[in-house]
């Protein structure tokens, strides 16, 4: 029982903006740390030391890029939704604020995904946009995030944002397998199989390691861009409380 | 013995803080006004009491039970008549009065015309409500508590449209009410005069309470 | 039981009632499906054998569009009345009130949306078949807008900028158009769409499901 009560303490606490301001700090000192050593052997790793693919030649090694960015365009919309959802079921206006942030971050973290995805092709197919599946997908996740932030900044209420746009992300979650699975099947039936998918070639251990590499590099680049912007949003929701104001205060006493 | 019991209460609107740390509560019998000028949250007050909007601190209850919990059992027992009419301009008098009943769930027999009558609209049963005054169409709204069987009635300025011998009838329907064990909860800036019953007051805008 | 079913008719009554009242918020969606669709014979020319192929895939996106049009009307003016409000107060779940109303959309304009689009694809000479599909997946498909519009449209009922609910509506809609479109186009050929029926009757299935309690949240979360 008193395990319980323990991580319901922390949990609370955890939730509190104060406290997470306080700690957010700490956190991204290491996880920027951790990012530039992993962007570093990623990089390394597949520019450089990865042997070029049998089949694709130089021109696979975006995906070092490409994929990394993909799976995090997913990954991000997911911890859009679960917070959305915990900030609308519970109340807490840090999952809000979570939620909120991330979805510049996610919409990027797609268009970086689709760019990489149509300089990859290029090369391949000649053109830059085919319409390939996952591509596809891709494009339309792209309008899934733009929809989200535009509904977010459309309220003037914040509260009320917070709580439309993850009505909006926990309906979008249900709809991504349903958009992604027919996209798959609209394009098997129309693109034929003359269009290869934009896939990892056949995976060497040498080749896996830096993907490896590069997939924890990112995730270290959102923790930290969306504490960043946590802490900064933070500041806009607590504005009337005596710690900001103070901290706001301390801030102009130094620059003058 | 029903029970309304308003705790701690605060309210924050577009960043303004409203009102904080209220307390009040309300028993069977009891009639309380709300006053305060344009915007000193009074119909924040009764949206918060009728559960439309939550409160940034504080707690309601209902016969002890938070109202956000026990929701159904809660609305079961309100009538709420709000700053906006809750008619439709495109439906007759006699046609909103029938989805107004039938959305409160109460099997009584109606005598629609009498309700009209007694509210100074008679003879307008078939009358688009889109063809009337803003004032007759306020009345119409009003009719919801000739009809109203539930305990606690809810009203934001019930007074508004009403010439003095309405605002009369609404006053005696109000006592009314509360002589026989309801209880009412009305925000206006109009000077009452109910003097054969006892009537509470809340304050807003000026002082926290 | 019958208690629930009362007032369900009974708002849905309410609903026609208006809609019947007040037409052109129905006819005007109506009216752009048709001109819209007159729309490309005379930017392709009305002979090209281009046009012929591409019949079908107009009518379903003109369909879509005009839906997006029709769905402000389920909820502006209870918006603005305070209707939405006593149905939120009311001694009946939001959620059946909020179906009666989805109901009442797709009578009022899925339904004769569907029979426009039949007319308008026997005028322009689709085959037998084509037409068959066209009315099965018209006839899944358009309660299934209904029911996605309806929760997108509570989410942005009365805000600035008319152009957020196509932008949030149209990715959703695009898996109904997929099948419907992959449906239609394998009957022209004359194989099989029951795939097709089937995934389309599953995500009507969801929506009807799903969609009325979110609207109800969504209704619930924009009161407030």
């Amino acid at each position: 029982m008193s395990l319980y009560k323990n991580l319901h303490r922390w949990f609370h606490q955890f939730a509190s903006p104060k406290y997470f301001y306080d700690i957010s700090h700490t956190i991204s000192r290491w996880t920027v740390i951790i990012c530039i050593v992993c962007f570093v052997c990623g990089l390394y790793g597949g520019l450089v030391l990865a042997p070029a693919d049998y089949q694709q030649g130089e021109s696979f090694r975006i995906m070092y890029v490409h994929v990394p960015a993909a799976w995090m365009s997913l990954f991000v919309y997911m911890v859009m939704a679960i917070s959305g959802g915990i900030g609308l079921i519970w109340h807490i206006k840090l999952a809000d604020i979570v939620a909120r942030s991330s979805a510049p971050i996610g919409a990027s973290f797609t268009f970086l995904a689709l760019a990489t995805g149509a300089i990859w092709g290029k090369p391949m197919w000649g053109t830059w946009w085919v319409w390939d599946a996952r591509l596809t997908s891709e494009l339309i996740l792209l309008f899934l995030y733009l929809g989200y932030i535009a509904l977010q900044s459309a309220f003037e209420d914040r509260r009320v944002a917070a709580r439309a746009g993850a009505i909006l992300a926990l309906v979008g979650t249900v709809n991504i397998p349903i958009i992604h699975y027919s996209v798959e099947w609209w394009s098997t039936l129309h693109q034929g199989p003359t269009i290869t998918k934009l896939d990892k070639p056949s995976i060497h251990v040498s080749m896996l390691i830096p993907l490896l590499f590069m997939v924890l590099a990112f995730k270290t680049f959102y923790i930290t861009s969306l504490l960043i912007r946590v802490r900064t949003e933070i500041l806009e929701y607590e504005y009337n409380t005596s710690w900001v104001k103070q901290l706001l205060g301390n801030h102009n006493n130094v620059t003058n | 013995m029903s029970k309304l019991n308003v705790k701690n209460l605060e309210c924050i609107r577009r960043d303004n803080i409203l009102f904080q740390g209220l307390n009040f509560s309300l028993k069977e019998g009891d009639l309380l006004q709300i006053n305060g000028v344009n915007g000193s949250g009074k119909s924040s007050l009764l949206q918060l009491c009728v559960g439309l909007i939550q409160a940034t601190e504080g707690e309601i209850t209902w016969n002890d039970e938070n109202i956000s919990s026990s929701r159904y059992q809660f609305q079961s027992e309100i009538t709420y008549f709000g700053h906006t009419n809750g008619v439709k301009a495109g439906l007759t008098s006699l046609e909103n009065m029938k989805v107004m009943h039938a959305l409160s769930g109460s099997r009584a027999k109606i005598d629609y015309s009498l309700i009209l009558k007694q509210i100074g609209l008679s003879g307008m049963e078939d009358v688009l409500l889109s063809r009337m005054s803003a004032g007759q169409k306020r009345r119409v709204g009003l009719t919801r508590i000739f009809m109203a069987t539930s305990k606690l009635w809810l009203l934001d300025e019930p007074f508004n449209a009403l010439d003095k011998s309405g605002k009369k009838i609404i006053e005696q329907l109000i006592v009314k009410h509360c002589s026989s064990g309801g209880m009412v909860i009305f925000a206006t800036h109009q000077t009452m005069e109910i003097n054969e019953y006892p009537l509470q007051h809340i304050h807003l805008g000026n002082n926290n309470e | 039981m019958s208690e629930y079913l009362n007032i369900f008719l009974t708002i849905l009554q309410r609903d026609m009632k208006l809609a019947f009242r007040n037409k052109a918020e129905f006819i005007n969606p109506l009216m752009f499906f048709v001109i819209v669709i007159i729309l490309f014979p005379l930017a392709f020319g009305s002979d090209s054998a281009l046009l012929k192929q591409l019949t079908s895939g107009i009518i379903w996106v003109t369909a879509l569009l005009a839906t997006v049009l029709s769905l402000e009307a389920i909820f502006r003016t209870d918006f603005e009345d305070g209707s939405i409000e006593q149905l939120t107060l009311a001694r009946y779940p939001l959620t059946l009130l909020v179906s009666a109303k989805i109901t009442a959309h797709w009578i009022i304009f899925g339904l004769p949306l569907l029979l426009t689009a039949l007319l308008t694809g026997f005028i322009l000479s689709l085959s037998e078949q084509t037409m068959m599909a066209l009315f099965i997946t018209l006839l899944l498909g358009t309660p299934i807008l209904s029911l996605i519009g309806a929760i997108t449209v509570a989410l942005t009922i009365g805000l600035r900028g008319g152009m957020l609910l196509s932008l949030l509506i149209l990715p959703l809609y695009m898996p109904v158009l997929i099948f419907s479109m992959l449906a239609v186009e394998n009957a022209s050929i004359g194989q099989s769409i029951a795939a097709e029926i089937y995934f389309l009757a599953g995500m009507l299935v969801l929506a009807i499901t799903l969609a009325p309690i979110t609207t109800a949240t969504a209704l619930r979360i924009r009161l407030s």
